[in-house]
């Protein structure tokens, strides 16, 4: 089931440069794990030390958050298009 | 570069957002589209702002669709420097940042508006100036 995933360009680095790469996956967890067999380092980007997401990283399967779905076991099924999009937020204040 | 001091102007007191959109292969410096996103901050919006991933994700597809993609980011700082805060400069630390471009843009009582650029880099933890093209 080949999904394609759409990479930020501060993670770019891990793949070599490109910025979408197509792999097999179930769902969004074997994806993160086929993820980061092919190209190693990118789970710890994007999972903390108990594999959860982190907080300040949003996955969307075909534009819904995985969040909202259901999580890690969302299902994947071919043609789907998977984006990793960084939270962004700041300000003035401290 | 005016449509960014106009947002930032028009916006205050409150800090604005957007993205900053290049041609692919043109360069990562510079800039030719710029998309105004909405401040999703809800508690502290005169000094903090958000760009909710579910625009993020529609602007990104938007850029995609049109052979850009996204370079980086711009807020304002309402009568704070231009410079990214030490906020800024933590978020931007924990999260997926580096070689992203962040403009701030410092407006005094809502008239003078000054931007400056910056690059963020993990190697450091922190921003660096940086010479930003805007067309």
């Amino acid at each position: 089931m080949a999904v394609k995933v759409q990479i930020p360009a501060p993670l770019r680095s891990l793949t070599g440069g490109q910025a979408e790469v197509e792999l097999d996956a179930a769902d969004v967890g074997g994806l993160i794990e086929g993820l980061d067999r092919r190209h190693r380092g990118l789970k710890e980007r994007l999972c903390d030390a108990d594999g959860n997401l982190r907080s300040y990283v949003r996955l969307f399967v075909n534009d819904e958050d995985v969040r909202f779905l259901k999580d890690k076991a969302t299902p994947l099924k071919t043609g789907d298009t998977v984006a990793i999009v960084p939270a962004i937020a700041g300000g003035a204040s401290l | 570069m005016e449509q960014i001091l106009g947002h930032a102007r028009s916006g205050y007191p409150f800090e604005v957002c957007g993205v900053l959109l290049g041609r692919n292969g043109a360069g990562a410096r510079r800039v030719d589209r710029v998309i105004p996103a909405v401040n999703r901050e809800k508690d502290s919006p005169r000094v903090r702002y958000e760009i909710a991933p579910e625009d993020l994700v529609r602007i990104q597809r938007e850029a995609r669709d049109d052979g850009r993609e996204i370079l980086g980011y711009y807020h304002s700082h309402p009568d704070h420097p231009a410079r990214p805060s030490e906020t800024d400069r933590r978020i931007a630390d924990e999260g997926l940042s580096d070689g992203v471009v962040h403009m701030v843009v410092g407006v005094e009582r809502g008239e003078h508006a000054s931007p400056s650029a910056w690059v963020f880099r993990d190697g450091v933890h922190a921003f660096e100036a940086e010479p930003l093209e805007i067309e």
